[in-house]
């Protein structure tokens, strides 16, 4: 594929060029919720050819998100947002590597996963998350591109840029608390505007042309089309170690265990112990073990009263990230004994095919 | 004649996108003071930027009958 003709009406650009393009297609962008927000974002840098994107959320698509997650489709409802907002981006450009992150963003896979990429996006939709990413984006040297929303008007800047001012320089009291979209309620436009304005800023930063959202907040208020840029100052009293933010954010949390396909094999005619498949139902391979069952991640916390709390468990999905979710879930409902299957149902299916038991 | 400026979950509580009063002597922490008490903001945090600069809200600084103040709550939606 010639890039040439793909990107040729921006490398004609004189600010972009060849040498430009070329930037864009080194460079890699994690953006931080696929909702209202990351829909606009995402298949903008997608177009754009910005070489690898990573995609981080844990939620599915809800019919009351297509009004606004406009890059998902009315069949995908009940399907993660992260496969479908894949599906959606590399039919846009295969030219582009995208990574799925199919996890809660948290203390404990912050920084590794931001030490990956050289920008981060905040397109998430409450306010704890944003004092996590600022801070870890502060140990990994990463600028922020924030926005966010209430109502018609929305918020945007880009913190940590070159060692600029922060989320906390801006707003210092963590214990604030602000109405969600489900909450406040929301137009699709005001999302798409402000992540519209957010993929303009990681693609100036890329660029390095034009000026960047630093130490400066712009408010947008879509109702009489007012923008406004206020300044701010890097206050130093906010400065984060890694050992501060491992305080703040590690705390022990319960520990998922995970067993290999091999070390359950013996356990498959077992009948003291229950496998159970979290995939939906529409998933393939299948696999039907005698002591198995199906239940939808989704549908679990509704359904727990089908197991049995005593029993030993081994969870199973695709991959082994749900299934992991799946342990979460139980252990905080008092299951005694879970574990996740590493490597899902694929690994599952390859050994049984080995060991030619089904 | 002092503008304020409120936006988001502030302008919600002041019903009012702006307003302009006229005081003389005033610092800024009394105004702010002065605000919380009328429109109840207590439960709401905000930033504060005089003329599109945020700025410490306990400033003693003289208000300036040119000056706009301006109201600036973290927004969350996205």
């Amino acid at each position: 594929m010639n890039i040439f003709e793909r990107y040729n009406r921006q490398i004609i650009l004189p600010e972009i060029g060849e040498a430009g393009q070329q930037k864009l297609s080194k460079s890699k962008v994690l953006v931080i919720g696929a909702g209202g927000l990351g829909a606009a974002v995402l298949p903008y840098l997608a177009a754009a050819g910005v070489g690898e994107i990573g995609i981080a959320d844990d939620d599915v698509i809800e019919i009351s998100n297509l009004h606004r997650q406009v890059i998902y489709k009315n069949s995908a409802v009940g399907k993660y947002k992260v496969e479908e907002a894949k599906l959606m981006i590399s039919a846009l450009n295969p030219s582009i590597q995208i990574n799925v992150i199919s996890e809660k963003l948290s203390g404990k896979n912050a920084i590794s996963l931001f030490e990956k990429y050289d920008i981060i996006v905040d397109a998430t939709d409450n306010i704890e998350i944003k004092y996590l990413i600022n801070d870890a984006c502060i140990i990994t040297s990463k600028p922020m591109v924030y926005g966010s929303i209430f109502r018609f008007q929305g918020q945007v800047s880009v913190f940590n840029y070159q060692n600029g001012p922060t989320y906390r320089c801006l707003f210092p009291d963590e214990n604030t608390q602000s109405l969600s979209c489900e909450d406040a309620g929301v137009i699709g436009i005001s999302v798409g505007i402000i992540g519209m304005l957010q993929a303009n800023e990681v693609i100036k930063m890329i660029l390095e042309k034009g000026e960047v959202l630093s130490g400066k907040i712009l408010v947008y208020n879509i109702l009489n089309n007012e923008q406004q840029k206020f300044d701010f100052d890097k206050n130093s009293g906010f400065l984060v170690s890694l050992n501060a933010f491992n305080t703040k954010y590690n705390i022990a949390e319960n520990q998922v265990e995970e067993v290999s396909v091999e070390e359950i094999l013996n356990e498959i005619n077992n009948e003291e112990v229950l496998f159970l498949d979290v995939r939906n139902h529409d998933e393939l391979p299948k696999i039907n073990f005698k002591n198995g069952i199906q239940i939808p991640l989704m549908n679990l916390e509704n359904e727990t009263q089908k197991l049995n709390q005593d029993q030993t468990i081994y969870i199973f999905c695709q991959s082994g990230i749900r299934s992991k979710m799946a342990v979460e879930l139980l252990l905080k409902k008092n299951f005694k004994n879970v574990k996740s299957i590493y490597g899902g149902a694929l690994a599952v299916k390859k050994l049984l095919q080995e060991k030619i038991i089904i | 004649m002092i503008e304020i400026k409120y936006f988001g979950a502030v302008a919600e509580k002041t019903k009012c996108a702006f307003e302009k009063i006229s005081s003389s002597e005033i610092s800024l922490q009394e105004l702010l003071q002065n605000l919380e008490e009328k429109y109840q903001l207590e439960a709401l945090s905000f930033s504060v930027a005089i003329n599109q600069k945020i700025v410490k809200k306990a400033s003693d600084y003289i208000l300036q009958t040119t000056d706009v103040v301006a109201l600036l709550p973290p927004f969350a939606g996205g």
